[in-house]
Protein backbone atom coordinates (compact mmCIF):
# COMPACT_ATOMS: atom_id res chain seq x y z
CA UNK A 1 0.00 0.00 0.00
CA UNK A 2 2.89 2.30 0.65
CA UNK A 3 4.24 1.76 -2.97
CA UNK A 4 0.70 2.40 -4.12
CA UNK A 5 -0.09 5.24 -1.92
CA UNK A 6 3.41 7.20 -3.25
CA UNK A 7 2.77 6.07 -6.88
CA UNK A 8 -0.62 7.70 -6.96
CA UNK A 9 0.21 10.71 -5.09
CA UNK A 10 3.32 11.19 -8.02
CA UNK A 11 0.04 10.13 -10.74
CA UNK A 12 -2.07 13.20 -9.25
CA UNK A 13 1.18 15.64 -9.28
CA UNK A 14 1.97 15.14 -12.60
CA UNK A 15 -1.39 15.34 -14.44
CA UNK A 16 -5.00 16.09 -13.92
CA UNK A 17 -6.39 12.86 -13.13
CA UNK A 18 -8.83 11.79 -10.90
CA UNK A 19 -9.04 8.21 -8.49
CA UNK A 20 -12.17 6.68 -9.74
CA UNK A 21 -11.61 3.28 -8.61
CA UNK A 22 -9.83 0.39 -6.05
CA UNK A 23 -9.49 -2.71 -5.60
CA UNK A 24 -7.94 -5.65 -3.60
CA UNK A 25 -7.74 -9.22 -4.61
CA UNK A 26 -5.64 -10.41 -1.24
CA UNK A 27 -2.46 -11.06 -0.57
CA UNK A 28 -1.89 -7.13 -0.58
CA UNK A 29 -1.97 -6.84 -4.42
CA UNK A 30 -4.18 -3.81 -4.64
CA UNK A 31 -5.28 -2.13 -8.01
CA UNK A 32 -5.95 1.47 -8.68
CA UNK A 33 -7.71 3.00 -11.83
CA UNK A 34 -7.38 6.78 -12.58
CA UNK A 35 -9.55 8.65 -15.32
CA UNK A 36 -8.76 11.89 -17.05
CA UNK A 37 -7.85 13.13 -20.76
CA UNK A 38 -6.40 10.82 -22.83
CA UNK A 39 -2.48 12.60 -22.67
CA UNK A 40 -3.02 13.00 -18.68
CA UNK A 41 -3.92 9.75 -17.90
CA UNK A 42 -0.52 8.71 -19.87
CA UNK A 43 1.58 11.00 -18.17
CA UNK A 44 0.30 10.03 -15.27
CA UNK A 45 0.99 6.27 -15.22
CA UNK A 46 4.57 7.07 -16.70
CA UNK A 47 4.81 8.72 -13.29
CA UNK A 48 3.53 6.57 -11.44
CA UNK A 49 5.56 3.64 -12.74
CA UNK A 50 9.02 4.50 -11.40
CA UNK A 51 7.29 5.19 -8.18
CA UNK A 52 5.81 2.05 -7.62
CA UNK A 53 9.35 -0.16 -8.91
CA UNK A 54 11.56 2.45 -6.33
CA UNK A 55 9.58 -0.14 -3.67
CA UNK A 56 9.89 -3.37 -6.26
CA UNK A 57 6.40 -4.04 -6.30
CA UNK A 58 4.95 -2.64 -9.75
CA UNK A 59 2.62 -5.46 -11.05
CA UNK A 60 0.56 -3.73 -14.12
CA UNK A 61 0.70 -0.21 -15.11
CA UNK A 62 -1.34 0.06 -18.47
CA UNK A 63 -3.17 2.86 -20.25
CA UNK A 64 -6.85 2.02 -21.94
CA UNK A 65 -7.21 5.45 -24.40
CA UNK A 66 -11.43 4.66 -24.61
CA UNK A 67 -12.62 2.35 -21.94
CA UNK A 68 -15.94 0.26 -23.28
CA UNK A 69 -18.19 2.11 -20.98
CA UNK A 70 -20.13 -1.25 -20.24
CA UNK A 71 -17.11 -3.78 -19.40
CA UNK A 72 -16.04 -0.97 -16.81
CA UNK A 73 -19.43 -0.74 -15.52
CA UNK A 74 -19.57 -4.56 -14.85
CA UNK A 75 -15.78 -4.21 -13.15
CA UNK A 76 -16.24 -4.33 -9.04
CA UNK A 77 -13.12 -1.58 -8.46
CA UNK A 78 -15.38 1.30 -9.05
CA UNK A 79 -18.08 0.42 -6.41
CA UNK A 80 -17.70 1.93 -2.83
CA UNK A 81 -15.01 4.07 -3.27
CA UNK A 82 -14.50 5.82 0.28
CA UNK A 83 -14.56 9.65 0.58
CA UNK A 84 -11.81 10.94 2.78
CA UNK A 85 -11.28 14.25 3.72
CA UNK A 86 -7.46 14.88 2.93
CA UNK A 87 -6.26 17.72 4.63
CA UNK A 88 -3.05 19.68 4.25
CA UNK A 89 -0.70 17.78 6.74
CA UNK A 90 1.84 15.59 5.99
CA UNK A 91 1.20 12.10 5.99
CA UNK A 92 2.70 9.24 7.21
CA UNK A 93 2.95 5.47 7.10
CA UNK A 94 3.38 2.12 8.46
CA UNK A 95 2.99 -1.11 7.04
CA UNK A 96 3.64 -4.40 8.45
CA UNK A 97 2.78 -8.13 8.34
CA UNK A 98 0.09 -8.77 10.74
CA UNK A 99 -1.82 -6.75 13.67
CA UNK A 100 0.88 -6.94 16.73
CA UNK A 101 3.76 -5.45 15.42
CA UNK A 102 1.27 -2.55 14.22
CA UNK A 103 -0.60 -2.03 17.51
CA UNK A 104 3.01 -1.71 18.87
CA UNK A 105 4.38 0.91 16.00
CA UNK A 106 1.24 3.11 16.61
CA UNK A 107 1.94 3.42 20.17
CA UNK A 108 5.25 4.43 19.71
CA UNK A 109 4.26 6.68 16.67
CA UNK A 110 2.26 8.92 18.70
CA UNK A 111 4.17 8.80 22.14
CA UNK A 112 7.20 9.95 19.83
CA UNK A 113 6.07 12.76 18.02
CA UNK A 114 3.28 15.65 18.06
CA UNK A 115 0.65 13.11 15.54
CA UNK A 116 -2.78 11.86 14.84
CA UNK A 117 -3.61 8.47 14.27
CA UNK A 118 -5.73 9.00 11.54
CA UNK A 119 -7.12 5.23 10.36
CA UNK A 120 -5.76 1.84 9.88
CA UNK A 121 -6.72 -1.41 7.53
CA UNK A 122 -5.90 -4.70 6.19
CA UNK A 123 -4.84 -4.71 2.75
CA UNK A 124 -4.87 -8.04 1.69
CA UNK A 125 -3.27 -11.52 3.18
CA UNK A 126 -1.27 -10.28 6.40
CA UNK A 127 -0.56 -7.13 5.64
CA UNK A 128 -2.19 -4.21 7.67
CA UNK A 129 -1.10 -0.29 7.28
CA UNK A 130 -2.22 2.80 9.54
CA UNK A 131 -2.01 6.55 8.73
CA UNK A 132 -0.33 9.32 10.91
CA UNK A 133 -1.22 13.14 10.26
CA UNK A 134 0.95 16.20 11.87
CA UNK A 135 3.72 18.52 10.28
CA UNK A 136 5.97 16.94 8.06
CA UNK A 137 9.05 16.82 10.68
CA UNK A 138 6.72 15.27 13.55
CA UNK A 139 5.52 12.53 10.70
CA UNK A 140 8.88 11.91 9.99
CA UNK A 141 9.98 11.24 13.39
CA UNK A 142 7.12 8.95 14.55
CA UNK A 143 7.49 6.72 11.23
CA UNK A 144 11.04 6.01 12.21
CA UNK A 145 10.41 5.89 16.02
CA UNK A 146 6.93 3.45 15.00
CA UNK A 147 9.25 1.35 12.32
CA UNK A 148 12.13 0.76 15.07
CA UNK A 149 9.13 -0.42 17.68
CA UNK A 150 6.82 -2.56 14.58
CA UNK A 151 10.67 -4.72 13.85
CA UNK A 152 10.87 -5.40 17.86
CA UNK A 153 7.75 -7.72 17.40
CA UNK A 154 7.16 -8.74 13.77
CA UNK A 155 8.05 -7.71 10.51
CA UNK A 156 8.14 -4.04 8.74
CA UNK A 157 6.98 -4.02 5.22
CA UNK A 158 7.00 -0.52 4.48
CA UNK A 159 7.49 2.88 5.36
CA UNK A 160 6.49 6.24 3.98
CA UNK A 161 6.47 10.13 4.31
CA UNK A 162 4.30 12.35 1.63
CA UNK A 163 5.53 15.58 3.04
CA UNK A 164 2.72 17.26 1.19
CA UNK A 165 -0.11 15.14 0.17
CA UNK A 166 -2.36 15.54 -3.12
CA UNK A 167 -6.65 16.14 -2.24
CA UNK A 168 -7.26 13.46 -4.61
CA UNK A 169 -5.58 10.35 -2.56
CA UNK A 170 -8.44 10.73 -0.24
CA UNK A 171 -9.95 6.88 -1.91
CA UNK A 172 -6.61 5.01 -0.86
CA UNK A 173 -7.05 6.14 3.14
CA UNK A 174 -8.38 3.88 5.45
CA UNK A 175 -11.28 4.26 7.44
CA UNK A 176 -11.24 6.89 10.16
CA UNK A 177 -11.04 5.81 14.14
CA UNK A 178 -14.74 5.44 15.48
CA UNK A 179 -15.12 4.68 18.87
CA UNK A 180 -13.70 6.03 22.69
CA UNK A 181 -11.69 3.60 24.59
CA UNK A 182 -10.45 5.30 27.74
CA UNK A 183 -6.51 4.25 28.56
CA UNK A 184 -6.71 1.62 31.43
CA UNK A 185 -4.07 -0.54 32.07
CA UNK A 186 -1.97 -2.13 29.77
CA UNK A 187 -3.03 -3.40 26.44
CA UNK A 188 -1.88 -7.13 25.28
CA UNK A 189 -2.02 -8.45 21.78
CA UNK A 190 -1.42 -12.51 21.10
CA UNK A 191 -1.57 -13.15 17.18
CA UNK A 192 -1.61 -16.58 15.22
CA UNK A 193 -2.06 -18.15 12.31
CA UNK A 194 -5.47 -20.24 12.55
CA UNK A 195 -8.72 -19.98 14.39
CA UNK A 196 -7.47 -22.90 17.22
CA UNK A 197 -4.57 -21.11 18.20
CA UNK A 198 -6.15 -17.93 19.35
CA UNK A 199 -9.27 -19.75 20.85
CA UNK A 200 -6.86 -21.87 23.02
CA UNK A 201 -4.38 -18.97 23.74
CA UNK A 202 -7.69 -16.83 24.52
CA UNK A 203 -8.45 -19.51 27.01
CA UNK A 204 -5.25 -19.15 28.41
CA UNK A 205 -5.41 -15.59 28.72
CA UNK A 206 -8.24 -15.78 30.93
CA UNK A 207 -7.45 -19.01 33.33
CA UNK A 208 -3.78 -17.29 33.94
CA UNK A 209 -4.69 -13.81 35.12
CA UNK A 210 -7.47 -11.17 35.76
CA UNK A 211 -7.64 -9.98 32.22
CA UNK A 212 -10.20 -8.97 29.86
CA UNK A 213 -10.70 -10.17 26.45
CA UNK A 214 -11.41 -6.78 23.85
CA UNK A 215 -11.23 -8.30 20.72
CA UNK A 216 -10.84 -11.90 19.86
CA UNK A 217 -12.27 -11.67 15.97
CA UNK A 218 -9.72 -8.97 14.30
CA UNK A 219 -7.78 -11.06 11.38
CA UNK A 220 -7.17 -11.35 7.98
CA UNK A 221 -4.89 -13.61 5.22
CA UNK A 222 -5.07 -16.57 8.02
CA UNK A 223 -3.95 -14.36 10.99
CA UNK A 224 -6.44 -13.31 13.90
CA UNK A 225 -5.68 -11.57 16.90
CA UNK A 226 -6.98 -11.55 20.81
CA UNK A 227 -6.66 -8.27 22.45
CA UNK A 228 -6.63 -7.88 26.52
CA UNK A 229 -6.66 -5.09 28.68
CA UNK A 230 -6.06 -5.57 32.38
CA UNK A 231 -3.15 -4.40 35.09
CA UNK A 232 0.63 -4.85 33.44
CA UNK A 233 0.77 -7.24 35.73
CA UNK A 234 -1.98 -9.65 34.68
CA UNK A 235 -1.40 -8.65 30.93
CA UNK A 236 2.47 -9.73 30.95
CA UNK A 237 1.30 -13.08 32.86
CA UNK A 238 -1.55 -13.63 30.67
CA UNK A 239 0.32 -12.65 27.50
CA UNK A 240 2.92 -15.08 28.75
CA UNK A 241 0.26 -18.29 29.27
CA UNK A 242 -1.40 -17.42 26.01
CA UNK A 243 1.66 -17.34 23.86
CA UNK A 244 2.78 -20.82 25.19
CA UNK A 245 -0.69 -22.65 24.92
CA UNK A 246 -1.13 -20.73 21.40
CA UNK A 247 2.26 -21.88 19.98
CA UNK A 248 1.72 -25.91 21.50
CA UNK A 249 -1.88 -25.63 19.73
CA UNK A 250 -1.61 -23.62 16.64
CA UNK A 251 1.10 -20.94 15.28
CA UNK A 252 2.19 -17.94 17.12
CA UNK A 253 2.93 -14.99 15.08
CA UNK A 254 3.23 -12.31 17.12
CA UNK A 255 2.39 -11.56 20.88
CA UNK A 256 3.21 -8.46 22.98
CA UNK A 257 2.55 -5.89 26.03
CA UNK A 258 2.28 -2.28 25.57
CA UNK A 259 2.55 -1.17 29.44
CA UNK A 260 0.57 1.90 29.27
CA UNK A 261 -1.30 2.38 25.62
CA UNK A 262 -2.02 6.05 24.38
CA UNK A 263 -5.65 6.81 24.31
CA UNK A 264 -5.03 7.31 20.80
CA UNK A 265 -4.01 3.83 20.56
CA UNK A 266 -7.18 2.66 22.73
CA UNK A 267 -9.71 4.03 20.04
CA UNK A 268 -7.95 3.08 16.93
CA UNK A 269 -7.67 -0.95 18.40
CA UNK A 270 -9.23 -1.48 21.73
CA UNK A 271 -12.87 -0.69 21.23
CA UNK A 272 -15.39 -3.42 22.81
CA UNK A 273 -16.41 -6.04 20.28
CA UNK A 274 -19.92 -6.97 20.20
CA UNK A 275 -21.19 -9.30 22.54
CA UNK A 276 -21.55 -12.49 20.67
CA UNK A 277 -24.65 -13.53 22.49
CA UNK A 278 -24.87 -16.22 24.97
CA UNK A 279 -23.63 -19.65 23.83
CA UNK A 280 -26.44 -22.47 24.18
CA UNK A 281 -23.90 -25.19 25.33
CA UNK A 282 -22.24 -23.34 27.95
CA UNK A 283 -20.62 -25.54 30.80
CA UNK A 284 -19.98 -27.95 27.69
CA UNK A 285 -16.29 -28.93 26.85
CA UNK A 286 -15.29 -27.37 23.19
CA UNK A 287 -13.25 -29.15 19.93
CA UNK A 288 -11.78 -27.26 17.70
CA UNK A 289 -10.69 -28.47 14.51
CA UNK A 290 -8.69 -26.96 11.51
CA UNK A 291 -8.58 -27.52 7.74
CA UNK A 292 -6.85 -26.60 5.09
CA UNK A 293 -10.11 -27.77 2.94
CA UNK A 294 -13.50 -27.18 2.98
CA UNK A 295 -14.24 -30.89 1.95
CA UNK A 296 -12.05 -31.95 4.43
CA UNK A 297 -13.50 -30.42 7.10
CA UNK A 298 -17.00 -31.38 6.43
CA UNK A 299 -16.11 -34.83 5.82
CA UNK A 300 -14.74 -34.67 9.68
CA UNK A 301 -17.89 -32.85 10.67
CA UNK A 302 -20.21 -35.36 9.20
CA UNK A 303 -18.28 -37.99 10.31
CA UNK A 304 -17.77 -36.32 14.13
CA UNK A 305 -21.56 -35.82 14.77
CA UNK A 306 -21.94 -39.18 13.43
CA UNK A 307 -19.36 -40.61 15.96
CA UNK A 308 -20.34 -39.00 19.55
CA UNK A 309 -22.74 -37.32 21.44
CA UNK A 310 -21.77 -33.89 20.29
CA UNK A 311 -23.19 -30.87 18.78
CA UNK A 312 -22.00 -28.29 15.50
CA UNK A 313 -20.66 -25.35 17.43
CA UNK A 314 -20.43 -22.66 14.74
CA UNK A 315 -17.39 -22.24 12.17
CA UNK A 316 -14.73 -19.42 11.42
CA UNK A 317 -12.61 -18.76 8.29
CA UNK A 318 -9.37 -16.51 8.69
CA UNK A 319 -8.83 -16.44 5.02
CA UNK A 320 -6.25 -17.70 3.15
CA UNK A 321 -7.24 -21.55 3.04
CA UNK A 322 -8.30 -21.68 6.62
CA UNK A 323 -10.98 -22.94 7.74
CA UNK A 324 -12.34 -24.23 11.40
CA UNK A 325 -15.16 -25.63 13.39
CA UNK A 326 -16.46 -26.13 16.46
CA UNK A 327 -18.30 -28.89 18.62
CA UNK A 328 -19.47 -29.41 21.76
CA UNK A 329 -20.35 -32.01 23.99
CA UNK A 330 -19.05 -33.81 27.04
CA UNK A 331 -15.63 -33.77 27.02
CA UNK A 332 -15.09 -37.47 26.24
CA UNK A 333 -17.62 -36.98 23.24
CA UNK A 334 -15.70 -34.53 21.86
CA UNK A 335 -12.42 -36.19 22.47
CA UNK A 336 -13.74 -38.97 20.62
CA UNK A 337 -14.94 -37.21 17.82
CA UNK A 338 -12.37 -35.47 17.13
CA UNK A 339 -9.99 -38.39 16.62
CA UNK A 340 -12.66 -39.11 14.09
CA UNK A 341 -12.38 -36.03 12.72
CA UNK A 342 -8.93 -35.53 12.20
CA UNK A 343 -8.30 -39.14 10.75
CA UNK A 344 -11.17 -38.54 8.39
CA UNK A 345 -10.11 -34.78 7.08
CA UNK A 346 -6.34 -35.97 6.40
CA UNK A 347 -7.81 -38.08 3.82
CA UNK A 348 -9.44 -35.27 1.89
CA UNK A 349 -7.07 -32.25 2.10
CA UNK A 350 -4.42 -30.98 5.39
CA UNK A 351 -5.39 -30.87 8.50
CA UNK A 352 -4.20 -27.93 10.37
CA UNK A 353 -4.89 -28.26 14.06
CA UNK A 354 -7.28 -30.38 16.40
CA UNK A 355 -8.03 -29.12 20.50
CA UNK A 356 -10.00 -30.00 23.44
CA UNK A 357 -10.73 -27.12 25.58
CA UNK A 358 -12.40 -29.37 28.55
CA UNK A 359 -14.04 -26.05 30.32
CA UNK A 360 -14.05 -22.51 28.36
CA UNK A 361 -14.76 -19.99 30.45
CA UNK A 362 -18.13 -17.99 29.61
CA UNK A 363 -15.86 -14.89 29.05
CA UNK A 364 -14.31 -16.51 25.70
CA UNK A 365 -16.99 -17.78 24.92
CA UNK A 366 -19.06 -14.62 24.87
CA UNK A 367 -16.23 -13.02 22.31
CA UNK A 368 -15.49 -15.92 20.05
CA UNK A 369 -17.13 -15.20 16.48
CA UNK A 370 -17.62 -19.01 15.49
CA UNK A 371 -21.29 -18.88 16.70
CA UNK A 372 -22.26 -16.61 13.76
CA UNK A 373 -20.90 -17.89 11.19
CA UNK A 374 -22.91 -16.68 8.44
CA UNK A 375 -21.50 -12.79 8.93
CA UNK A 376 -18.16 -13.85 9.12
CA UNK A 377 -17.73 -14.38 4.93
CA UNK A 378 -15.49 -11.83 3.80
CA UNK B 1 -34.71 -39.64 -2.24
CA UNK B 2 -32.51 -36.39 -2.06
CA UNK B 3 -30.01 -37.66 0.23
CA UNK B 4 -26.36 -37.22 -0.56
CA UNK B 5 -24.14 -34.28 -1.29
CA UNK B 6 -21.11 -33.99 -3.22
CA UNK B 7 -18.27 -31.88 -2.33
CA UNK B 8 -16.13 -30.86 -5.26
CA UNK B 9 -12.85 -28.45 -4.12
CA UNK B 10 -9.85 -26.81 -6.48
CA UNK B 11 -7.81 -23.58 -6.08
CA UNK B 12 -9.38 -20.94 -7.94
CA UNK B 13 -12.88 -20.26 -9.24
CA UNK B 14 -13.04 -21.18 -13.00
CA UNK B 15 -11.90 -24.89 -12.25
CA UNK B 16 -15.10 -25.39 -10.35
CA UNK B 17 -17.10 -23.48 -12.83
CA UNK B 18 -16.42 -26.00 -15.26
CA UNK B 19 -16.50 -28.87 -12.69
CA UNK B 20 -19.98 -27.66 -11.43
CA UNK B 21 -21.20 -27.69 -15.35
CA UNK B 22 -20.00 -30.69 -16.04
CA UNK B 23 -20.97 -32.84 -12.91
CA UNK B 24 -24.27 -30.99 -13.10
CA UNK B 25 -25.19 -32.56 -17.07
CA UNK B 26 -23.53 -35.83 -15.84
CA UNK B 27 -26.41 -37.08 -13.80
CA UNK B 28 -29.78 -35.53 -11.92
CA UNK B 29 -28.01 -33.19 -9.33
CA UNK B 30 -29.31 -29.88 -8.33
CA UNK B 31 -26.21 -27.21 -7.35
CA UNK B 32 -27.08 -26.01 -4.08
CA UNK B 33 -24.34 -24.02 -3.44
CA UNK B 34 -20.47 -22.92 -2.68
CA UNK B 35 -18.00 -21.59 -0.74
CA UNK B 36 -14.52 -19.97 -0.52
CA UNK B 37 -11.77 -20.37 1.87
CA UNK B 38 -10.26 -17.70 0.68
CA UNK B 39 -8.08 -19.39 -1.80
CA UNK B 40 -10.31 -22.95 -2.36
CA UNK B 41 -13.42 -23.20 -4.27
CA UNK B 42 -16.12 -25.60 -2.85
CA UNK B 43 -19.27 -25.95 -5.12
CA UNK B 44 -22.34 -28.57 -3.24
CA UNK B 45 -24.24 -30.92 -5.05
CA UNK B 46 -27.07 -32.64 -3.87
CA UNK B 47 -29.26 -35.48 -5.27
CA UNK B 48 -29.35 -39.75 -5.08
CA UNK B 49 -26.31 -41.22 -4.03
CA UNK B 50 -25.62 -43.22 -7.28
CA UNK B 51 -26.28 -39.68 -9.05
CA UNK B 52 -23.99 -37.51 -7.07
CA UNK B 53 -21.19 -40.04 -7.61
CA UNK B 54 -21.37 -40.21 -10.87
CA UNK B 55 -21.44 -36.40 -11.29
CA UNK B 56 -18.52 -36.30 -8.72
CA UNK B 57 -16.75 -38.22 -11.32
CA UNK B 58 -17.37 -36.34 -14.08
CA UNK B 59 -17.02 -33.04 -12.52
CA UNK B 60 -13.60 -33.79 -10.93
CA UNK B 61 -12.68 -34.88 -14.63
CA UNK B 62 -13.67 -31.73 -16.24
CA UNK B 63 -12.13 -29.77 -13.49
CA UNK B 64 -9.36 -31.43 -12.98
CA UNK B 65 -8.50 -30.51 -17.45
CA UNK B 66 -8.71 -26.60 -16.45
CA UNK B 67 -6.90 -26.81 -12.96
CA UNK B 68 -4.44 -29.27 -11.31
CA UNK B 69 -5.66 -30.26 -8.52
CA UNK B 70 -9.05 -31.26 -7.46
CA UNK B 71 -10.56 -32.66 -4.21
CA UNK B 72 -14.34 -34.75 -4.63
CA UNK B 73 -15.98 -36.65 -1.63
CA UNK B 74 -19.78 -37.34 -1.61
CA UNK B 75 -21.78 -36.92 1.62
CA UNK B 76 -23.56 -40.27 1.74
CA UNK B 77 -26.18 -39.61 4.98
CA UNK B 78 -25.25 -35.87 5.40
CA UNK B 79 -25.87 -34.18 8.69
CA UNK B 80 -27.66 -31.10 8.51
CA UNK B 81 -25.37 -28.93 9.97
CA UNK B 82 -22.90 -29.97 7.01
CA UNK B 83 -24.88 -27.38 4.63
CA UNK B 84 -24.18 -24.67 6.83
CA UNK B 85 -21.07 -24.46 5.39
CA UNK B 86 -22.42 -23.58 1.91
CA UNK B 87 -22.07 -19.40 2.00
CA UNK B 88 -23.73 -19.04 -1.15
CA UNK B 89 -26.31 -20.73 -1.68
CA UNK B 90 -27.97 -20.77 -5.43
CA UNK B 91 -31.35 -19.41 -5.77
CA UNK B 92 -34.03 -21.29 -6.79
CA UNK B 93 -35.93 -20.91 -9.81
CA UNK B 94 -34.75 -16.96 -10.52
CA UNK B 95 -34.86 -16.59 -14.65
CA UNK B 96 -30.94 -16.54 -16.04
CA UNK B 97 -29.74 -14.90 -19.32
CA UNK B 98 -28.98 -17.83 -21.41
CA UNK B 99 -25.46 -18.09 -23.46
CA UNK B 100 -22.47 -19.61 -23.44
CA UNK B 101 -20.03 -18.28 -20.80
CA UNK B 102 -16.67 -17.51 -20.88
CA UNK B 103 -13.50 -17.75 -17.98
CA UNK B 104 -10.58 -15.83 -17.92
CA UNK B 105 -8.49 -16.48 -14.59
CA UNK B 106 -4.97 -15.13 -13.34
CA UNK B 107 -3.40 -13.73 -10.63
CA UNK B 108 -4.04 -10.28 -10.50
CA UNK B 109 -6.69 -7.79 -11.32
CA UNK B 110 -5.22 -5.21 -13.28
CA UNK B 111 -4.93 -7.45 -16.36
CA UNK B 112 -8.90 -8.08 -16.21
CA UNK B 113 -9.69 -4.48 -16.53
CA UNK B 114 -7.45 -4.77 -19.66
CA UNK B 115 -8.44 -7.79 -20.95
CA UNK B 116 -12.69 -7.36 -20.14
CA UNK B 117 -12.34 -4.11 -22.32
CA UNK B 118 -10.14 -6.03 -25.23
CA UNK B 119 -12.98 -8.73 -24.72
CA UNK B 120 -16.39 -7.30 -25.34
CA UNK B 121 -14.30 -4.84 -27.90
CA UNK B 122 -13.35 -7.82 -30.23
CA UNK B 123 -17.39 -9.17 -30.22
CA UNK B 124 -20.60 -9.19 -28.94
CA UNK B 125 -20.00 -10.54 -25.41
CA UNK B 126 -20.83 -8.65 -22.34
CA UNK B 127 -19.00 -8.93 -18.31
CA UNK B 128 -21.22 -10.76 -16.11
CA UNK B 129 -18.89 -10.79 -12.88
CA UNK B 130 -15.42 -10.41 -12.05
CA UNK B 131 -14.98 -13.16 -8.97
CA UNK B 132 -12.33 -12.52 -6.54
CA UNK B 133 -11.74 -15.39 -4.27
CA UNK B 134 -8.59 -14.11 -2.53
CA UNK B 135 -5.34 -14.91 -2.68
CA UNK B 136 -4.84 -12.57 -5.29
CA UNK B 137 -7.01 -15.38 -8.01
CA UNK B 138 -9.28 -13.13 -10.15
CA UNK B 139 -11.71 -14.90 -12.75
CA UNK B 140 -13.26 -12.90 -15.20
CA UNK B 141 -16.84 -13.91 -16.65
CA UNK B 142 -18.27 -13.16 -19.72
CA UNK B 143 -21.36 -14.20 -21.65
CA UNK B 144 -22.70 -14.49 -25.34
CA UNK B 145 -23.45 -16.29 -28.50
CA UNK B 146 -20.80 -19.27 -28.42
CA UNK B 147 -18.91 -17.94 -31.08
CA UNK B 148 -18.70 -14.72 -29.89
CA UNK B 149 -17.46 -15.97 -26.47
CA UNK B 150 -14.95 -18.22 -28.38
CA UNK B 151 -13.59 -14.93 -30.21
CA UNK B 152 -13.45 -12.88 -27.08
CA UNK B 153 -11.98 -15.34 -25.12
CA UNK B 154 -8.89 -16.42 -27.52
CA UNK B 155 -8.46 -12.57 -27.49
CA UNK B 156 -8.39 -11.97 -23.48
CA UNK B 157 -6.21 -14.62 -23.58
CA UNK B 158 -3.94 -13.86 -25.80
CA UNK B 159 -3.55 -10.54 -24.28
CA UNK B 160 -3.04 -12.48 -20.72
CA UNK B 161 -1.23 -15.80 -21.59
CA UNK B 162 2.18 -14.29 -21.64
CA UNK B 163 1.52 -12.89 -18.36
CA UNK B 164 3.92 -14.77 -15.40
CA UNK B 165 0.69 -14.42 -13.74
CA UNK B 166 -2.15 -16.42 -16.49
CA UNK B 167 -3.94 -19.11 -14.89
CA UNK B 168 -6.37 -20.68 -16.92
CA UNK B 169 -9.02 -19.71 -19.19
CA UNK B 170 -12.27 -21.94 -20.41
CA UNK B 171 -15.33 -21.73 -22.55
CA UNK B 172 -18.68 -22.88 -21.86
CA UNK B 173 -20.63 -23.49 -24.78
CA UNK B 174 -23.75 -24.16 -22.89
CA UNK B 175 -23.85 -23.80 -19.40
CA UNK B 176 -26.76 -25.21 -17.14
CA UNK B 177 -28.87 -22.55 -15.36
CA UNK B 178 -27.68 -23.42 -11.82
CA UNK B 179 -24.11 -22.68 -12.99
CA UNK B 180 -25.39 -19.19 -13.96
CA UNK B 181 -27.55 -18.62 -11.04
CA UNK B 182 -24.51 -19.26 -8.84
CA UNK B 183 -21.28 -17.54 -10.47
CA UNK B 184 -22.59 -15.06 -13.13
CA UNK B 185 -24.60 -12.68 -10.97
CA UNK B 186 -22.45 -9.81 -9.53
CA UNK B 187 -23.01 -11.39 -5.70
CA UNK B 188 -21.01 -13.36 -3.39
CA UNK B 189 -17.44 -13.51 -3.78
Amino acid sequence: MAALMGAVDAMLKTAVVRVCGRHGIGSGWVTVTVEGEVAAVQAAVQAGRPAAERWGELIVAEVIPRPDAGAMAAMPHRAGLPVSEVGRQALGMLEVQGLAPLIAGADAMVKTAAVTLAGWAFIGGALTHLIVRGDVASVETAVAAGRRAAEGVGEVHATLVIPNPEAGIGPLFPPGISGDVAPAGALGVLETTGYVGVVVGGDAILKAASVEILQLRIGSGGRIAALVRGTLDAVQAAIEAGADAARAAGELNSACVISRPDALVMACFGGDAPEMGAPESVGNAMGLIETRSTVALVKAMDQMLKSAEVAYGGSYKVGYFLTASVIRGDVGAVQAALAVGAAEAEKYGELVATHLIPHPLPDLEARLPHGSFEHNER
Amino acid sequence: MDAAVGMIEVEGVAGIIVGADAACKAADVRLLGWASTGGFTTVFLVGGLSSVDAALRSGEEAAGAVVGHVVAAPLTQPEPACRRYITFSVPEDTPVQPGAVGLIETRGYGVHVLASDRMVKAADVAVRNVLTVHNRVVCTLIQGAVGAVREAVAVGRSLVAEDEHFLCSAVIPQPVPDVLRAFACRAGA
